[in-house]
């Protein structure tokens, strides 16, 4: 064997030393980096930015107006107890109490982009609650109702009638929550309807679940 | 030094240079596709196709091959069946490049042509069977598998290879 | 971020044709390191040629630390790879079967499709006995089915067998494998030279 080929052995060698160690120095890198929590979800500027804008809540004249209109587009979401949705509740609405919020079946409700989804509670409290998480997990088309139930209450079926020296606007307005509470089955003494109590008609949802798109594999 | 290299038309890459380019693209797939490669699958396709084409009711009757036909698609169109295609022309164009196509029977010069390629069969069959069971082969199973640390590809391959050397000494008129 | 397809980043129309691509580069680099040559493949067990020990651990050490890096960055997500299912007896068995066709016959699937290619006689007989296998297998799959079947682990990984932290894994892996190379050098200059 020549010299140079013998020569060229002992480079390769030291070569080959040095890609070992180059691979074990990155497999030790690996371990010794530093490891950090992940941050998921969204980026808090939009974060703030969602959280004080007026357009994330819902009156409840508009919720109302939706509600007799028969939109299909929207569903509401009562964040209370179980017990507090049996005493009652909006009707139409669906009951994901805060605590089960983020389960898997409450995801598919939450996590979609084909309905609004309204949530609400006795007043704003939890249901800010849960607007935060879920728009910190990205979900998308999420209002609250502003008032909750209280508001509801207050304003739909037992509205104010105002005194004599309030504007027309407050007027109407006053009319359109008197016939909205009737239609939601308050009935008037001034007013005798028909005696039977005018079921609102329970809206289907069928929520389509954002599938995830699991890898295939296999040989 | 000449005549050898002339003689010898087997001049391949360094094995760490193909290993490294070979990882380099298993990352690459996963990162595309979230799988590992595969080749075994791809005949597997093959198989149920024709069966299933050459007696349909024998095909759905039977419990393995009924798992792979679904309606109205056939089994080919799978992603493995396109990536064995992508694997031929890649091999014939290798070849090509290094002067390496040709029809021949590559054996030890101890053996004959004939007891090589029975032996060959009689691998293939054996191989086929291994695969079915063990549902992979060493790229599929043993090198994706191990790019993901998964137990089930280590196990695979230590018994591939450990079974190797343990019947080596029987076969070993065949190779050297 | 993450594996693309599945994510929906690119479209799903896009698998096939990155597949031929896969496959191209895979033969490729295959045959471009011989291994559509049975005698080569087959010397590992005899010591006059390891190219398959290199090839398949510098593969496999460069491709977990490039996920793991590549997780680490948060470009991939690790958790949506597929991971080859375990199933303890059937992976045992198989292997052992499998282990006894590659002395027999040289070939393993992936490598016989190469040799097809580039026209051994070998690899396509190799070939055709793997359909054949295959066709044998399918037919007496009710004599087989429990032991297809049975003690199905899951898609469980070394970490949740070893209960240790996937990065420490990977260092010891890496140091068996730098091992291993050196391991085989020496034994192939002990081992009498085999011209093939």
């Amino acid at each position: 064997m020549s010299k140079s080929y013998k020569l060229k052995k002992v480079i390769v060698k030291t070569e080959y030393k040095f890609l070992a160690i180059i691979l074990v120095l990155l497999a030790a890198g690996l371990v010794l980096l530093p490891k950090y929590e992940k941050h998921e979800g969204i980026n808090p500027e939009i974060l703030l930015g969602n959280a004080v804008s007026s357009e994330r809540y819902i009156s409840t004249d508009e919720l109302a107006e939706k509600i007799i209109n028969q939109d299909p587009s929207f569903l509401l979401i009562d964040v209370r107890d179980e017990e507090s949705y049996a005493k009652y509740s909006i009707p139409n609405s669906i009951n994901i109490p805060l605590a089960k919020l983020l389960e898997e079946d409450s995801e598919s409700y939450l996590n979609q982009d084909e309905f609004d989804v309204v949530l609400y509670s006795n007043d704003n409290f939890y249901a800010n609650q849960a607007w935060l998480l879920c728009n910190r997990l990205e979900f998308k088309n999420i209002r609250v109702l502003n008032g909750g139930v209280n508001a509801w209450y207050s304003t739909i079926i037992n509205p104010t009638k105002p005194t004599e020296n309030q504007a027309v606007v407050d007027f109407d307005l006053y009319t359109f929550r008197k016939a909205a509470s009737m239609y939601f089955g308050v009935s008037y003494l001034d007013q005798v309807t028909s005696p039977t109590k005018k079921k609102t008609p329970k809206k289907v949802v069928t929520v389509k679940k954002k599938k995830k798109k699991v890898a295939e594999g296999g040989c | 030094m000449e005549k050898y290299k002339q003689k010898n038309r087997h001049v391949y890459w360094n094995p760490y240079f193909g290993g490294f380019l070979l990882g380099l693209l298993i990352i690459f797939t996963f990162y595309m596709t979230g799988r590992g490669l595969g080749a075994s699958g791809a005949l597997k396709s093959g198989v149920v196709t024709v069966v299933h084409t050459i007696a349909p009711e024998h095909a759905e009757n039977n419990l393995y091959y009924s798992k792979f036909i679904k309606e109205g698609e056939s089994p080919m169109n799978n992603w493995l069946v396109f990536e064995a295609l992508g694997v031929l022309l890649g091999a014939f164009l290798s070849g090509a490049f290094n002067n390496r196509l040709g029809f021949r029977v590559q054996h030890s010069p101890n053996i004959t042509s004939r007891r090589r390629l029975i032996f060959a069969l009689s691998g293939g069959v054996l191989f086929g069977i291994g695969a079915q069971i063990a549902r992979g082969c060493t790229s599929g199973a043993a090198l994706s598998g191990m790019a993901v640390l998964s137990t089930g590809g280590f196990i695979t391959m230590l018994s591939i290879f450990g079974t190797g050397y343990l019947v080596s000494y029987f076969f070993r008129k065949n190779w050297i | 971020m993450g594996p693309l397809i599945p994510n929906g980043i690119i479209p799903e129309d896009w698998n096939y044709i990155i597949a031929i691509f896969i496959g191209f580069a895979f033969g490729y680099i295959l045959e471009a390191s011989g291994f559509s040559s049975s005698r080569k493949l087959a010397g590992v067990f005899y010591g006059y040629d390891f190219a398959v020990l290199k090839v398949f651990f510098t593969s496999a050490v460069v491709a977990v630390i490039g996920l793991y890096y590549m997780d680490y960055l948060n470009w991939v997500d690790i958790s949506r790879l597929y991971v080859h299912p375990t199933y303890l007896w059937a992976a045992i068995l198989g292997g052992m079967v499998m282990g006894v066709g590659f002395l027999a016959g040289g070939f393993c699937p992936g490598t016989s499709l190469c040799a097809v290619a580039i026209g051994k006689v070998d690899g396509i007989v190799f070939t055709i006995g793997l359909v054949i296998g295959i066709f044998i297998f399918s037919e007496s799959f009710s004599a087989l089915e429990p032991l297809f079947e049975r003690s199905n682990l899951g898609h469980i990984t070394l970490v949740d067998s070893f209960n240790l932290s996937p990065y420490l894994i990977v260092l010891v892996f890496t140091i068996i494998a730098v091992v291993a190379f050196y391991f085989s050098d020496w034994v192939r200059t002990k081992v009498k030279k085999v011209f093939y």
